[in-house]
Protein backbone atom coordinates (compact mmCIF):
# COMPACT_ATOMS: atom_id res chain seq x y z
CA UNK A 1 0.00 0.00 0.00
CA UNK A 2 1.34 3.43 -0.88
CA UNK A 3 0.47 6.75 0.56
CA UNK A 4 0.34 9.89 -1.52
CA UNK A 5 1.70 12.65 0.66
CA UNK A 6 1.21 15.49 -1.83
CA UNK A 7 -2.56 15.62 -1.88
CA UNK A 8 -4.33 16.65 1.27
CA UNK A 9 -6.27 13.78 2.84
CA UNK A 10 -9.93 13.59 1.99
CA UNK A 11 -12.00 15.06 4.80
CA UNK A 12 -12.39 12.26 7.29
CA UNK A 13 -15.94 11.35 8.16
CA UNK A 14 -16.95 13.18 11.30
CA UNK A 15 -15.47 11.04 14.05
CA UNK A 16 -17.98 10.03 16.63
CA UNK A 17 -17.10 11.52 20.01
CA UNK A 18 -18.41 8.33 21.61
CA UNK A 19 -16.02 5.57 22.52
CA UNK A 20 -15.25 3.47 25.54
CA UNK A 21 -12.38 4.82 27.64
CA UNK A 22 -11.05 3.81 31.05
CA UNK A 23 -12.16 7.13 32.52
CA UNK A 24 -15.69 6.54 31.23
CA UNK A 25 -15.85 3.00 32.57
CA UNK A 26 -14.70 4.37 35.95
CA UNK A 27 -17.48 6.95 35.79
CA UNK A 28 -20.00 4.24 34.92
CA UNK A 29 -18.89 2.04 37.82
CA UNK A 30 -19.01 5.02 40.18
CA UNK A 31 -22.56 5.73 38.99
CA UNK A 32 -23.56 2.09 39.39
CA UNK A 33 -22.20 1.93 42.94
CA UNK A 34 -24.08 4.95 44.22
CA UNK A 35 -27.42 4.28 42.51
CA UNK A 36 -28.17 1.17 44.56
CA UNK A 37 -29.75 1.29 48.00
CA UNK A 38 -27.68 -1.64 49.23
CA UNK A 39 -24.53 0.48 48.85
CA UNK A 40 -25.87 3.19 51.11
CA UNK A 41 -27.23 0.69 53.63
CA UNK A 42 -23.98 -1.29 53.96
CA UNK A 43 -21.79 1.81 54.08
CA UNK A 44 -23.96 3.60 56.65
CA UNK A 45 -24.05 0.42 58.72
CA UNK A 46 -20.26 0.10 58.51
CA UNK A 47 -19.70 3.68 59.70
CA UNK A 48 -22.36 3.45 62.42
CA UNK A 49 -20.89 0.22 63.80
CA UNK A 50 -17.34 1.57 64.13
CA UNK A 51 -18.52 4.85 65.59
CA UNK A 52 -20.97 3.36 68.07
CA UNK A 53 -18.59 0.65 69.27
CA UNK A 54 -15.84 3.27 69.61
CA UNK A 55 -18.11 5.56 71.65
CA UNK A 56 -19.21 2.65 73.80
CA UNK A 57 -15.62 1.59 74.47
CA UNK A 58 -14.53 5.15 75.24
CA UNK A 59 -17.46 6.12 77.43
CA UNK A 60 -17.36 2.93 79.52
CA UNK A 61 -13.61 2.72 79.98
CA UNK A 62 -12.60 2.37 83.59
CA UNK A 63 -8.89 1.71 83.21
CA UNK A 64 -8.99 -2.11 83.17
CA UNK A 65 -8.03 -2.89 79.62
CA UNK A 66 -4.56 -1.45 79.63
CA UNK A 67 -2.98 -4.38 77.75
CA UNK A 68 -4.74 -3.36 74.49
CA UNK A 69 -3.33 -0.36 72.67
CA UNK A 70 -5.51 2.68 72.22
CA UNK A 71 -6.10 2.49 68.48
CA UNK A 72 -7.09 -1.20 68.58
CA UNK A 73 -9.27 -0.40 71.59
CA UNK A 74 -11.31 2.40 69.99
CA UNK A 75 -11.56 0.58 66.62
CA UNK A 76 -13.00 -2.72 67.88
CA UNK A 77 -16.01 -1.94 65.70
CA UNK A 78 -13.94 -2.43 62.55
CA UNK A 79 -14.29 -6.19 63.05
CA UNK A 80 -18.00 -5.69 62.35
CA UNK A 81 -17.61 -3.06 59.63
CA UNK A 82 -15.22 -5.43 57.88
CA UNK A 83 -18.16 -7.76 57.22
CA UNK A 84 -20.19 -4.85 55.75
CA UNK A 85 -17.39 -3.84 53.39
CA UNK A 86 -16.72 -7.45 52.39
CA UNK A 87 -20.41 -8.02 51.62
CA UNK A 88 -20.52 -4.81 49.56
CA UNK A 89 -17.41 -5.95 47.67
CA UNK A 90 -19.12 -9.23 46.85
CA UNK A 91 -22.31 -7.43 45.80
CA UNK A 92 -20.34 -5.17 43.45
CA UNK A 93 -19.18 -8.15 41.41
CA UNK A 94 -21.36 -11.20 42.14
CA UNK A 95 -24.46 -8.98 42.39
CA UNK A 96 -24.21 -8.26 38.67
CA UNK A 97 -24.33 -11.98 37.92
CA UNK A 98 -27.28 -12.53 40.25
CA UNK A 99 -29.32 -9.86 38.47
CA UNK A 100 -28.07 -10.34 34.90
CA UNK A 101 -26.68 -6.78 34.87
CA UNK A 102 -23.29 -8.27 33.93
CA UNK A 103 -24.64 -8.96 30.42
CA UNK A 104 -25.43 -5.28 29.97
CA UNK A 105 -22.08 -4.27 31.47
CA UNK A 106 -20.05 -6.58 29.23
CA UNK A 107 -22.08 -5.68 26.15
CA UNK A 108 -21.18 -2.02 26.77
CA UNK A 109 -17.54 -2.88 27.52
CA UNK A 110 -16.83 -6.07 25.57
CA UNK A 111 -13.12 -6.00 26.38
CA UNK A 112 -14.38 -7.05 29.79
CA UNK A 113 -11.26 -6.61 31.96
CA UNK A 114 -11.73 -2.82 32.35
CA UNK A 115 -15.07 -3.53 34.03
CA UNK A 116 -13.40 -5.52 36.81
CA UNK A 117 -10.46 -3.15 37.22
CA UNK A 118 -12.71 -0.10 37.34
CA UNK A 119 -15.02 -1.79 39.84
CA UNK A 120 -11.94 -2.57 41.94
CA UNK A 121 -10.62 0.98 41.73
CA UNK A 122 -13.94 2.63 42.56
CA UNK A 123 -14.69 0.27 45.41
CA UNK A 124 -11.16 0.50 46.86
CA UNK A 125 -11.27 4.31 46.79
CA UNK A 126 -14.64 4.43 48.51
CA UNK A 127 -13.81 1.75 51.10
CA UNK A 128 -10.42 3.23 51.97
CA UNK A 129 -11.56 6.85 52.15
CA UNK A 130 -14.65 6.07 54.18
CA UNK A 131 -12.76 3.73 56.55
CA UNK A 132 -9.99 6.25 57.10
CA UNK A 133 -12.38 9.13 57.84
CA UNK A 134 -14.47 6.90 60.10
CA UNK A 135 -11.37 5.72 61.95
CA UNK A 136 -10.11 9.27 62.54
CA UNK A 137 -13.51 10.55 63.63
CA UNK A 138 -14.05 7.56 65.92
CA UNK A 139 -10.62 7.98 67.45
CA UNK A 140 -11.22 11.68 68.12
CA UNK A 141 -14.71 11.15 69.52
CA UNK A 142 -13.54 8.34 71.81
CA UNK A 143 -10.79 10.61 73.12
CA UNK A 144 -13.47 12.86 74.61
CA UNK A 145 -13.88 10.19 77.30
CA UNK A 146 -10.38 8.75 77.22
CA UNK A 147 -8.52 11.97 77.92
CA UNK A 148 -7.06 11.80 81.38
CA UNK A 149 -6.84 8.00 81.33
CA UNK A 150 -3.86 5.88 80.30
CA UNK A 151 -5.42 5.73 76.82
CA UNK A 152 -5.17 9.44 76.18
CA UNK A 153 -3.50 10.03 72.82
CA UNK A 154 -3.68 12.66 70.09
CA UNK A 155 -3.66 12.21 66.33
CA UNK A 156 -0.19 13.67 66.16
CA UNK A 157 1.31 11.17 68.61
CA UNK A 158 3.78 8.79 67.10
CA UNK A 159 2.20 5.95 65.17
CA UNK A 160 -1.45 6.99 65.69
CA UNK A 161 -2.16 8.21 62.17
CA UNK A 162 -0.22 5.27 60.78
CA UNK A 163 -2.30 2.76 62.72
CA UNK A 164 -5.58 4.46 61.78
CA UNK A 165 -4.51 4.40 58.13
CA UNK A 166 -3.25 0.83 58.43
CA UNK A 167 -6.61 -0.27 59.75
CA UNK A 168 -8.37 1.36 56.77
CA UNK A 169 -5.90 -0.28 54.38
CA UNK A 170 -6.46 -3.70 55.95
CA UNK A 171 -10.26 -3.33 55.69
CA UNK A 172 -9.96 -2.23 52.08
CA UNK A 173 -7.61 -5.03 51.01
CA UNK A 174 -9.63 -7.73 52.79
CA UNK A 175 -12.76 -6.37 51.07
CA UNK A 176 -10.98 -6.49 47.73
CA UNK A 177 -10.31 -10.18 48.37
CA UNK A 178 -14.08 -10.52 48.91
CA UNK A 179 -14.77 -8.56 45.71
CA UNK A 180 -12.43 -10.87 43.82
CA UNK A 181 -14.09 -13.94 45.31
CA UNK A 182 -17.47 -12.60 44.20
CA UNK A 183 -16.13 -12.19 40.67
CA UNK A 184 -14.64 -15.70 40.68
CA UNK A 185 -17.69 -17.45 42.11
CA UNK A 186 -20.34 -15.26 40.41
CA UNK A 187 -22.73 -15.88 43.30
CA UNK A 188 -23.51 -13.62 46.26
CA UNK A 189 -24.13 -16.45 48.77
CA UNK A 190 -21.15 -18.34 47.35
CA UNK A 191 -18.91 -15.29 47.71
CA UNK A 192 -20.00 -14.58 51.27
CA UNK A 193 -19.59 -18.25 52.18
CA UNK A 194 -16.14 -18.39 50.64
CA UNK A 195 -15.01 -15.20 52.36
CA UNK A 196 -16.26 -16.22 55.80
CA UNK A 197 -15.05 -19.79 55.36
CA UNK A 198 -11.67 -19.30 53.75
CA UNK A 199 -10.63 -15.94 55.20
CA UNK A 200 -12.23 -15.82 58.64
CA UNK A 201 -12.79 -19.45 59.77
CA UNK A 202 -10.28 -21.69 57.98
CA UNK A 203 -7.09 -20.19 59.49
CA UNK A 204 -8.60 -20.41 62.99
CA UNK A 205 -9.34 -24.09 62.44
CA UNK A 206 -6.02 -25.15 60.96
CA UNK A 207 -4.20 -22.91 63.45
CA UNK A 208 -5.18 -25.42 66.14
CA UNK A 209 -3.07 -28.11 64.47
CA UNK A 210 0.03 -28.78 66.57
CA UNK A 211 2.53 -28.10 63.79
CA UNK A 212 5.02 -25.23 63.76
CA UNK A 213 4.93 -24.97 59.98
CA UNK A 214 1.17 -24.48 60.08
CA UNK A 215 1.50 -21.80 62.75
CA UNK A 216 3.94 -19.93 60.56
CA UNK A 217 1.82 -20.32 57.44
CA UNK A 218 -1.33 -19.11 59.21
CA UNK A 219 0.42 -15.81 60.03
CA UNK A 220 0.39 -15.10 56.31
CA UNK A 221 -3.30 -15.77 55.81
CA UNK A 222 -5.13 -12.54 54.91
CA UNK A 223 -6.98 -11.87 58.15
CA UNK A 224 -3.96 -12.84 60.30
CA UNK A 225 -1.54 -10.82 58.20
CA UNK A 226 -3.67 -7.72 58.81
CA UNK A 227 -3.48 -8.03 62.61
CA UNK A 228 -0.67 -5.52 63.21
CA UNK A 229 -1.81 -3.05 60.56
CA UNK A 230 -4.35 -1.29 62.76
CA UNK A 231 -2.21 -1.35 65.86
CA UNK A 232 0.29 1.04 67.44
CA UNK A 233 2.56 -1.85 68.37
CA UNK A 234 3.21 -5.16 66.73
CA UNK A 235 0.64 -7.69 67.94
CA UNK A 236 2.22 -10.77 69.49
CA UNK A 237 2.71 -13.76 67.16
CA UNK A 238 1.89 -11.84 64.01
CA UNK A 239 3.89 -10.46 61.13
CA UNK A 240 4.93 -6.79 61.18
CA UNK A 241 2.67 -4.09 59.78
CA UNK A 242 4.82 -3.69 56.67
CA UNK A 243 4.99 -7.41 55.96
CA UNK A 244 1.28 -7.67 56.67
CA UNK A 245 0.44 -4.90 54.22
CA UNK A 246 2.55 -6.51 51.51
CA UNK A 247 1.09 -9.96 52.20
CA UNK A 248 -2.47 -8.65 52.05
CA UNK A 249 -1.78 -6.73 48.86
CA UNK A 250 -0.37 -9.89 47.25
CA UNK A 251 -3.42 -11.92 48.29
CA UNK A 252 -5.79 -9.33 46.86
CA UNK A 253 -3.75 -8.99 43.67
CA UNK A 254 -3.57 -12.76 43.15
CA UNK A 255 -7.32 -13.22 43.52
CA UNK A 256 -8.14 -10.23 41.31
CA UNK A 257 -5.73 -11.37 38.60
CA UNK A 258 -7.33 -14.83 38.67
CA UNK A 259 -10.80 -13.25 38.51
CA UNK A 260 -9.72 -11.04 35.62
CA UNK A 261 -8.30 -13.98 33.65
CA UNK A 262 -11.49 -15.97 34.11
CA UNK A 263 -13.69 -12.98 33.31
CA UNK A 264 -12.00 -12.73 29.93
CA UNK A 265 -12.43 -16.42 29.17
CA UNK A 266 -15.77 -17.51 30.53
CA UNK A 267 -19.13 -17.29 28.81
CA UNK A 268 -21.56 -14.92 30.47
CA UNK B 1 -24.34 -6.22 8.38
CA UNK B 2 -24.02 -9.37 10.43
CA UNK B 3 -21.97 -12.33 9.21
CA UNK B 4 -21.68 -15.76 10.78
CA UNK B 5 -19.39 -18.36 9.31
CA UNK B 6 -19.36 -21.96 10.49
CA UNK B 7 -20.52 -20.81 13.90
CA UNK B 8 -20.57 -23.73 16.33
CA UNK B 9 -21.18 -23.90 20.07
CA UNK B 10 -20.90 -27.04 22.16
CA UNK B 11 -21.50 -27.23 25.89
CA UNK B 12 -20.39 -29.78 28.43
CA UNK B 13 -17.32 -31.95 28.63
CA UNK B 14 -18.04 -35.68 28.56
CA UNK B 15 -21.35 -35.61 26.81
CA UNK B 16 -21.29 -32.40 24.82
CA UNK B 17 -24.52 -30.88 23.66
CA UNK B 18 -24.33 -28.98 20.39
CA UNK B 19 -26.39 -25.82 20.71
CA UNK B 20 -25.30 -24.26 17.42
CA UNK B 21 -23.98 -26.44 14.63
CA UNK B 22 -21.93 -24.99 11.75
CA UNK B 23 -24.25 -22.05 11.23
CA UNK B 24 -23.46 -19.62 8.41
CA UNK B 25 -25.62 -16.68 7.43
CA UNK B 26 -25.64 -12.99 6.59
CA UNK B 27 -28.02 -10.36 7.81
CA UNK B 28 -28.18 -7.38 5.47
CA UNK B 29 -29.01 -3.79 6.30
CA UNK B 30 -32.27 -2.21 5.27
CA UNK B 31 -34.51 -5.14 6.04
CA UNK B 32 -35.97 -6.79 9.10
CA UNK B 33 -34.59 -10.31 9.35
CA UNK B 34 -36.55 -12.79 11.42
CA UNK B 35 -34.57 -15.42 13.27
CA UNK B 36 -36.88 -18.36 13.79
CA UNK B 37 -36.68 -21.73 15.36
CA UNK B 38 -38.36 -23.88 17.95
CA UNK B 39 -37.21 -23.73 21.56
CA UNK B 40 -33.65 -24.99 21.94
CA UNK B 41 -32.83 -24.30 18.30
CA UNK B 42 -29.86 -22.16 19.33
CA UNK B 43 -31.25 -18.69 18.60
CA UNK B 44 -30.29 -17.11 21.92
CA UNK B 45 -26.89 -18.80 21.94
CA UNK B 46 -26.21 -17.47 18.44
CA UNK B 47 -27.17 -13.96 19.52
CA UNK B 48 -24.94 -14.19 22.59
CA UNK B 49 -22.04 -15.23 20.34
CA UNK B 50 -22.71 -12.26 18.04
CA UNK B 51 -22.36 -10.02 21.11
CA UNK B 52 -19.21 -11.70 22.37
CA UNK B 53 -20.90 -12.92 25.54
CA UNK B 54 -20.37 -16.57 24.58
CA UNK B 55 -17.24 -17.68 22.76
CA UNK B 56 -17.87 -19.95 19.75
CA UNK B 57 -16.40 -23.45 19.95
CA UNK B 58 -15.44 -22.91 16.32
CA UNK B 59 -16.33 -20.57 13.48
CA UNK B 60 -16.54 -16.81 13.64
CA UNK B 61 -19.00 -13.97 13.47
CA UNK B 62 -18.72 -10.28 12.76
CA UNK B 63 -21.02 -7.34 13.22
CA UNK B 64 -20.39 -4.23 11.16
CA UNK B 65 -17.27 -5.78 9.67
CA UNK B 66 -15.44 -6.89 12.81
CA UNK B 67 -15.85 -8.98 15.92
CA UNK B 68 -18.16 -7.25 18.39
CA UNK B 69 -15.42 -6.79 20.99
CA UNK B 70 -13.23 -5.09 18.37
CA UNK B 71 -15.44 -2.00 18.18
CA UNK B 72 -14.26 1.06 20.08
CA UNK B 73 -17.85 2.19 20.67
CA UNK B 74 -19.83 -1.06 20.58
CA UNK B 75 -23.13 0.49 21.66
CA UNK B 76 -23.13 2.74 18.60
CA UNK B 77 -22.54 -0.33 16.44
CA UNK B 78 -24.99 -2.82 17.94
CA UNK B 79 -27.98 -2.40 20.21
CA UNK B 80 -29.07 -5.63 21.81
CA UNK B 81 -31.98 -6.96 23.79
CA UNK B 82 -31.27 -10.37 25.29
CA UNK B 83 -33.87 -12.88 26.29
CA UNK B 84 -32.59 -13.07 29.84
CA UNK B 85 -33.03 -9.87 31.82
CA UNK B 86 -29.88 -7.79 31.95
CA UNK B 87 -30.95 -5.12 34.40
CA UNK B 88 -30.29 -4.67 38.12
CA UNK B 89 -33.79 -4.46 39.66
CA UNK B 90 -32.60 -2.18 42.46
CA UNK B 91 -31.64 0.63 40.10
CA UNK B 92 -34.08 3.06 38.51
CA UNK B 93 -34.64 2.97 34.75
CA UNK B 94 -32.93 6.34 34.40
CA UNK B 95 -29.85 5.31 36.37
CA UNK B 96 -29.61 1.98 34.55
CA UNK B 97 -29.43 3.78 31.22
CA UNK B 98 -27.17 6.51 32.60
CA UNK B 99 -24.68 3.90 33.88
CA UNK B 100 -24.53 2.39 30.39
CA UNK B 101 -24.36 5.86 28.78
CA UNK B 102 -21.33 6.81 30.89
CA UNK B 103 -19.23 3.98 29.39
CA UNK B 104 -19.42 5.66 25.98
CA UNK B 105 -19.79 9.28 27.02
CA UNK B 106 -23.37 9.60 25.78
CA UNK B 107 -25.01 12.75 27.14
CA UNK B 108 -27.98 12.72 29.50
CA UNK B 109 -30.16 14.01 26.65
CA UNK B 110 -29.62 10.70 24.85
CA UNK B 111 -30.92 8.79 27.88
CA UNK B 112 -33.94 11.07 28.08
CA UNK B 113 -34.56 10.60 24.35
CA UNK B 114 -34.71 6.79 24.52
CA UNK B 115 -36.85 6.95 27.64
CA UNK B 116 -39.24 9.08 25.61
CA UNK B 117 -39.12 6.79 22.58
CA UNK B 118 -39.98 3.77 24.71
CA UNK B 119 -42.69 5.58 26.67
CA UNK B 120 -40.88 5.23 30.00
CA UNK B 121 -40.34 8.93 30.83
CA UNK B 122 -42.99 8.91 33.56
CA UNK B 123 -41.55 5.90 35.36
CA UNK B 124 -37.85 6.67 34.75
CA UNK B 125 -37.24 7.41 38.43
CA UNK B 126 -38.84 4.22 39.70
CA UNK B 127 -36.81 1.18 40.57
CA UNK B 128 -37.00 -1.56 37.97
CA UNK B 129 -38.06 -3.99 40.71
CA UNK B 130 -41.63 -2.69 40.39
CA UNK B 131 -41.78 -2.89 36.60
CA UNK B 132 -44.16 -5.17 34.75
CA UNK B 133 -42.78 -7.61 32.20
CA UNK B 134 -43.74 -5.22 29.41
CA UNK B 135 -42.08 -2.21 31.08
CA UNK B 136 -38.94 -4.26 31.66
CA UNK B 137 -38.97 -5.18 27.99
CA UNK B 138 -39.35 -1.53 27.00
CA UNK B 139 -36.40 -0.62 29.20
CA UNK B 140 -34.33 -3.34 27.52
CA UNK B 141 -35.25 -1.84 24.15
CA UNK B 142 -34.40 1.65 25.42
CA UNK B 143 -30.93 0.32 26.31
CA UNK B 144 -30.62 -1.22 22.85
CA UNK B 145 -31.46 2.12 21.20
CA UNK B 146 -29.18 4.13 23.49
CA UNK B 147 -26.22 4.35 21.11
CA UNK B 148 -28.38 4.92 18.01
CA UNK B 149 -26.77 1.72 16.66
CA UNK B 150 -26.33 0.63 13.05
CA UNK B 151 -27.46 -2.88 13.98
CA UNK B 152 -30.21 -4.09 16.27
CA UNK B 153 -30.19 -7.62 17.69
CA UNK B 154 -33.36 -8.34 19.60
CA UNK B 155 -34.19 -11.66 21.23
CA UNK B 156 -37.96 -12.16 21.53
CA UNK B 157 -38.72 -8.44 21.85
CA UNK B 158 -42.51 -8.81 21.92
CA UNK B 159 -42.43 -11.13 24.95
CA UNK B 160 -44.67 -9.74 27.64
CA UNK B 161 -45.88 -6.78 25.60
CA UNK B 162 -49.55 -5.93 25.27
CA UNK B 163 -51.08 -5.61 21.78
CA UNK B 164 -50.27 -1.91 21.68
CA UNK B 165 -46.66 -2.70 22.60
CA UNK B 166 -46.47 -5.40 19.93
CA UNK B 167 -47.65 -2.91 17.31
CA UNK B 168 -45.13 -0.37 18.60
CA UNK B 169 -42.25 -2.88 18.27
CA UNK B 170 -43.40 -3.84 14.79
CA UNK B 171 -43.38 -0.23 13.62
CA UNK B 172 -40.12 0.50 15.40
CA UNK B 173 -38.34 -2.41 13.71
CA UNK B 174 -39.68 -1.46 10.30
CA UNK B 175 -38.69 2.17 10.78
CA UNK B 176 -35.20 1.18 11.90
CA UNK B 177 -34.77 -1.04 8.83
CA UNK B 178 -36.17 1.67 6.56
CA UNK B 179 -33.44 3.97 7.91
CA UNK B 180 -30.90 1.50 6.53
CA UNK B 181 -30.13 -0.29 9.76
CA UNK B 182 -29.56 -4.01 10.11
CA UNK B 183 -32.29 -5.60 12.21
CA UNK B 184 -32.15 -9.19 13.45
CA UNK B 185 -35.11 -10.21 15.56
CA UNK B 186 -35.82 -13.62 16.98
CA UNK B 187 -39.31 -14.79 17.69
CA UNK B 188 -41.33 -17.93 18.12
CA UNK B 189 -44.43 -16.07 16.90
CA UNK B 190 -44.66 -16.93 13.21
CA UNK B 191 -47.67 -14.73 12.71
CA UNK B 192 -45.69 -11.81 14.11
CA UNK B 193 -42.77 -12.42 11.75
CA UNK B 194 -45.14 -12.66 8.79
CA UNK B 195 -46.09 -9.02 9.26
CA UNK B 196 -42.75 -7.71 10.56
CA UNK B 197 -39.92 -9.50 8.77
CA UNK B 198 -38.86 -9.35 5.13
CA UNK B 199 -36.21 -11.99 5.40
CA UNK B 200 -36.06 -15.22 7.37
CA UNK B 201 -33.29 -17.29 8.89
CA UNK B 202 -34.74 -20.50 10.23
CA UNK B 203 -32.81 -22.82 12.51
CA UNK B 204 -33.61 -26.18 14.05
CA UNK B 205 -31.35 -28.01 16.48
CA UNK B 206 -28.64 -25.45 15.86
CA UNK B 207 -28.55 -26.01 12.12
CA UNK B 208 -29.64 -23.70 9.35
CA UNK B 209 -32.90 -24.88 7.83
CA UNK B 210 -33.71 -21.96 5.58
CA UNK B 211 -32.32 -18.56 4.63
CA UNK B 212 -34.89 -16.92 2.43
CA UNK B 213 -37.49 -14.19 2.12
CA UNK B 214 -40.84 -14.53 3.81
CA UNK B 215 -42.60 -14.55 0.45
CA UNK B 216 -40.38 -17.15 -1.13
CA UNK B 217 -40.38 -19.30 1.95
CA UNK B 218 -44.14 -19.63 1.85
CA UNK B 219 -44.17 -20.22 -1.90
CA UNK B 220 -41.35 -22.76 -1.92
CA UNK B 221 -42.60 -24.65 1.03
CA UNK B 222 -45.11 -26.19 -1.38
CA UNK B 223 -48.07 -26.12 0.90
CA UNK B 224 -50.01 -23.51 -1.08
CA UNK B 225 -53.17 -24.93 -2.61
CA UNK B 226 -55.91 -23.82 -4.99
CA UNK B 227 -59.55 -24.58 -4.40
CA UNK B 228 -61.51 -25.22 -7.60
CA UNK B 229 -65.26 -25.75 -7.93
CA UNK B 230 -66.38 -27.04 -11.31
CA UNK B 231 -69.22 -29.19 -12.68
CA UNK B 232 -66.55 -31.02 -14.70
CA UNK B 233 -64.16 -31.52 -11.81
CA UNK B 234 -63.14 -35.04 -12.75
CA UNK B 235 -62.27 -33.95 -16.30
CA UNK B 236 -60.27 -30.99 -15.06
CA UNK B 237 -58.37 -33.25 -12.67
CA UNK B 238 -57.33 -35.43 -15.59
CA UNK B 239 -56.17 -32.39 -17.57
CA UNK B 240 -54.07 -31.08 -14.70
CA UNK B 241 -52.55 -34.39 -13.64
CA UNK B 242 -48.76 -34.35 -13.55
CA UNK B 243 -45.88 -35.66 -11.44
CA UNK B 244 -45.66 -32.52 -9.25
CA UNK B 245 -49.40 -32.02 -8.91
CA UNK B 246 -51.54 -33.55 -6.19
CA UNK B 247 -55.28 -33.27 -6.38
CA UNK B 248 -57.65 -34.19 -3.62
CA UNK B 249 -61.37 -33.93 -3.46
CA UNK B 250 -63.44 -33.84 -0.29
CA UNK B 251 -66.78 -33.17 -1.87
CA UNK B 252 -67.90 -33.97 -5.44
CA UNK B 253 -67.27 -31.05 -7.76
CA UNK B 254 -64.62 -29.49 -5.50
CA UNK B 255 -60.89 -29.96 -5.98
CA UNK B 256 -57.99 -29.05 -3.74
CA UNK B 257 -54.99 -28.74 -6.03
CA UNK B 258 -51.36 -28.50 -4.94
CA UNK B 259 -48.26 -28.16 -7.07
CA UNK B 260 -49.52 -25.67 -9.59
CA UNK B 261 -51.01 -22.20 -9.46
CA UNK B 262 -54.38 -20.60 -10.11
CA UNK B 263 -53.21 -19.03 -13.36
CA UNK B 264 -52.26 -22.38 -14.89
CA UNK B 265 -55.50 -23.96 -13.72
CA UNK B 266 -57.58 -21.10 -15.13
CA UNK B 267 -55.85 -21.21 -18.52
CA UNK B 268 -56.11 -25.00 -18.73
CA UNK B 269 -59.81 -24.85 -17.91
CA UNK B 270 -60.40 -22.11 -20.51
CA UNK B 271 -58.45 -23.98 -23.18
CA UNK B 272 -60.62 -27.04 -22.71
CA UNK B 273 -63.85 -25.12 -22.14
CA UNK B 274 -64.25 -26.40 -18.62
CA UNK B 275 -66.57 -24.08 -16.69
CA UNK B 276 -65.23 -22.88 -13.31
CA UNK B 277 -67.53 -21.74 -10.48
CA UNK B 278 -64.70 -20.98 -8.12
CA UNK B 279 -60.92 -20.61 -8.35
CA UNK B 280 -59.40 -19.65 -5.00
CA UNK B 281 -55.68 -19.71 -4.18
CA UNK B 282 -54.87 -20.45 -0.55
CA UNK B 283 -51.32 -19.40 0.26
CA UNK B 284 -49.93 -21.35 3.14
CA UNK B 285 -49.55 -19.35 6.29
CA UNK B 286 -46.02 -18.74 7.51
CA UNK B 287 -47.00 -20.63 10.62
CA UNK B 288 -47.94 -23.73 8.64
CA UNK B 289 -44.82 -23.59 6.48
CA UNK B 290 -42.65 -23.19 9.55
CA UNK B 291 -44.32 -26.08 11.34
CA UNK B 292 -43.80 -28.32 8.33
CA UNK B 293 -40.15 -27.37 8.11
CA UNK B 294 -39.25 -27.73 11.76
CA UNK B 295 -41.35 -30.88 12.06
CA UNK B 296 -39.14 -32.42 9.42
CA UNK B 297 -36.01 -31.22 11.16
CA UNK B 298 -37.12 -32.82 14.37
CA UNK B 299 -37.85 -36.12 12.61
CA UNK B 300 -34.84 -36.43 10.36
CA UNK B 301 -32.35 -33.92 11.83
CA UNK B 302 -31.11 -33.05 8.35
CA UNK B 303 -31.17 -29.54 6.96
CA UNK B 304 -33.73 -28.90 4.27
CA UNK B 305 -31.54 -26.95 1.92
CA UNK B 306 -34.17 -26.96 -0.77
CA UNK B 307 -36.10 -24.28 1.03
CA UNK B 308 -33.22 -21.85 0.62
CA UNK B 309 -32.69 -22.52 -3.08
Amino acid sequence: MTTDTRTPPAPAPARSPYRVTTARVLRSEWHKLWTLRTTWITLIAAVALVLSVGITMGSTYDGDDSDVDTVVFVLFGTQLSQICFAVLGILVTAGEYATGMIRASLTAVPRRRPVLWCKTAVFATVAFTLSLVTNIVTFLVAQIWLSGTDKELSLTDSGVLGALTGSAAAITLLSLIALGMGALLRSVPGGIGAFVGAVLVLPEVIGTLPLDAVDTAVKYFPAQASASLGSLTRVEDTVSAGTGLLTLALWAAAILVAASALLKRRDV
Amino acid sequence: MIRAHGLTKRYGGKNPKTAVDDLSFEVRPGTVTGFLGPNGAGKSTTMRMLLGLDAPTSGRCTVGGRAYAGHSAPLTEVGALLEARSIHPGRSAYHHLMALAHTHGFPRSRVEAVLGTTGLSDVAGRRVKGFSLGMGQRLGIAAALLGDPATLILDEPVNGLDPEGVLWIRNLLKAQAADGRTVLVSSHLMSEMAVTADHLIIVGRGKLLADTTVERFVRDSGTGSVKVVSPAAAHLAELLAGPAVTITSDTPGTLDIRGTDAEHIGRTAAAHAVPLFELTPHSASLEQAFMDLTHDSVEYVTPLEGAAA
